[in-house]
């Protein structure tokens, strides 16, 4: 790709990145969040909402207000934005919006194959997948037998089929514990799309790779975490983490072996954008856990993606600024509603 | 035998065989009178020990219930946060239900007489939910998984007791109907009886008494009625006097001196 994408991006992409980067500047402010930290029932908390750019996303709902619609009805708006910026989209940047949805896809999908081995109507399943990740093929799913079956028929068809190539042959797909088809199928995911990027080159590359990077990195530090003292063994985690990240090899390697956190530790303190984080970790339960740290850097990273123009990694940030938002809301909802306002203060604000 | 046949059997009895059958009958009341007295300590007893018991139970249950409230509070408050940190997991945790973890098993417990169920949970199998959140929200998803087992179990005692509770309410509640029915209908009942028995007995002696007392009149009056009879006769000298065989100076047995 030519240098100097500042000449010819905005023929192709201009308008729906100046859209994105109004959509941004209508995030909740500090203020906003310090406003909803203050409120006393869920109705309180619908009246600030209003003020915001959420308006009356609220207005048609029957008492009483649960978290849980809450939740629904800003997921939905997001899922509106989001179609509208895809179906506005050329290529390449049709292809990065796929790129995106594709990590839903791969949560829809788990849960499809549970359902048909399981023998669950269709339709249950369909309403509990995330609107996000939908694809053609989602209804024909219960016309498969077997998990091999529903690869064959089903899924070689979506954007999924070399994920799963990747990973295993059709034999080993009857198997394998879903979880850890889950976390190889996101891995192979996860490389796909760092390579898209790498190919893709300019601002994008500069500024959707490290963000890649981080989330590679990240992921290989929690599961990690998550499975010490499971019965997961070091190989299966090792097959596990994905190697686009700044621990490929030697560091994925020595996370493989280690016991428990402070080896974890030590690992990360030979890479310097890793010791700080592992050092604002606090310990027990007062402090922040590691979770809420990389959440921390995630959210940095992508407020600092809109300081560059000409890319494709805004719309990315700011999908994954507005989940982070979402998430906020609805835990300081659910402190107000089940009033253990002890933590309230414990989302991620976004600066 | 009903009140009413016992006085009726007692006065026909008495009549056609004398005291012995009303001292008989007498005795017979005074049994059962003991054994009730003695039926209605053991039945205050056990409905002591029972009310004991159940004071610790209710004791127990209201501090169970305090706990309780805590306990769930804390376990919703950690699913919020696990849903904050692992996105939406129900749907997967509740396609991959299959056996329960924990179980349970009912035993019994005896308390003066009356068994009460307890109830015991168990862990069975492994942990299916082991790898899930692996990627994200792992720490939280053990922490909610330790809470919501510590309100299970917490759930299962408090089942225990409240049954346990249930169960001696019941019975503390015939007991007490028991003892209350002995002391106030049939001890009463009895001890009328055996007054009654007992004023019988009185009666019939004083009537005895009586009888007594005027057939010795009526042989007193005779006897100085012959009395004076006799002394008339003597008076007149058509009395003999049979010869005194103390008082004679000569007896005419005697040939020779």
């Amino acid at each position: 790709m030519l240098e100097g994408a500042e000449f010819y991006f905005n023929v192709d992409h201009g308008y729906l990145e100046g859209l994105v980067r109004g959509c941004k500047a209508s995030l909740l402010t500090q203020q906003d969040y310090l406003n909803l930290v203050q409120c006393e029932t869920l109705e309180d908390v619908k009246i600030h909402l209003q003020t915001t750019d959420y308006g009356n996303f609220l207005a048609n709902q029957t008492n009483p207000l649960t978290v849980s619609k809450i939740d629904t009805e800003m997921r939905k708006k997001l899922c509106r934005e989001f179609e509208y910026f895809r179906n506005h989209s050329l290529e390449p940047l049709s292809t990065f919006f796929t790129y995106m949805t594709c990590s839903y896809m791969i949560d829809n999908v788990i849960l499809l194959m549970n359902g048909a081995l399981q023998k669950k109507p269709v339709k249950e399943i369909l309403a509990k997948c995330h609107p996000l990740g939908r694809f053609t093929e989602m209804e024909a799913v219960n016309i498969a037998e077997t998990p091999s079956d529903l690869f064959k028929a089903v899924l070689v068809e979506t954007p999924l089929a070399p994920f799963f190539q990747d990973c295993m042959s059709e034999n080993t797909l009857d198997e394998l514990n879903i979880e850890l088809l889950r976390n190889k199928l996101y891995k192979s995911y996860l490389e796909a799309f760092y390579k898209f990027c790498k190919n893709h080159g300019d601002v994008t590359a500069e500024i959707m790779c490290p963000i890649l990077e981080f989330e590679a990195d990240r992921r290989a530090f929690i599961i990690t975490l998550n499975s010490f003292g499971t019965e997961l063994s070091k190989d299966d985690r090792e097959t596990l983490y994905p190697t686009c990240g700044k621990l490929y090899p030697e560091g994925l390697r020595l996370l493989a072996q280690a016991e428990d956190f402070d080896q974890m530790r030590r690992v990360a303190d030979h890479y310097g954008v890793y010791k700080p984080l592992f050092e604002a970790v606090g310990d027990g339960s007062g402090g922040k856990t590691l979770e809420d740290v990389f959440y921390e850097r995630e959210v940095q990273m992508n407020v600092l993606a809109f300081n560059r123009q000409f890319h494709y990694g805004v719309f990315y940030a700011y999908t994954k600024l507005k989940e982070q938002e979402m998430r906020n809301i609805v835990w300081i909802a659910e402190c107000i509603s089940q009033r253990h306002r002890t933590k309230i203060n414990s989302y991620i604000p976004i600066l | 035998m009903s009140v009413s046949a016992v006085i009726f059997l007692t006065l026909v009895l008495g009549f056609l065989m004398g005291k012995d059958w009303n001292k008989r009958a007498q005795t017979i009341m005074k049994a059962r009178l003991k054994g009730a007295q003695t039926g209605r300590n053991l039945l205050k007893k056990k409905s002591d020990a029972l009310t004991l018991r159940f004071r610790q139970i209710l004791k127990k249950i209201i501090e169970t219930k305090m706990l309780m409230g805590e306990v769930m509070r804390e376990a919703a408050f950690s699913l919020a946060e696990a849903k904050f940190t692992a996105g939406d997991f129900s749907t997967t945790v509740i396609q991959n239900v299959n056996k329960a973890q924990v179980k349970i098993r009912a035993k019994k417990d005896n308390v003066a007489g009356v068994t009460l169920p307890v109830f015991e949970h168990y862990h069975e199998g492994t942990d299916s939910y082991e790898l899930t959140g692996l990627a994200r929200g792992g720490e939280q998803l053990a922490k909610l998984k330790r809470n919501y087992a510590k309100a299970v179990e917490l759930l299962v005692e408090l089942a225990s007791l409240q049954t346990s509770f249930v169960t001696l309410d019941e019975a503390i509640k015939i007991t007490n109907r028991r003892v209350n029915a002995i002391e106030h209908v049939i001890i009463p009942r009895i001890e009328r009886t055996l007054a009654y028995i007992i004023t019988e007995l009185d009666e019939r002696e004083r009537e005895e008494f009586y009888r007594l007392k005027k057939i010795q009149e009526k042989k007193k009056i005779l006897k100085e009625k012959s009395e004076k009879d006799l002394e008339q006769r003597r008076a007149a000298g058509e009395v003999m006097e049979p010869a005194n065989l103390l008082a004679e100076e000569k007896d005419e047995d005697l040939l020779f001196e």
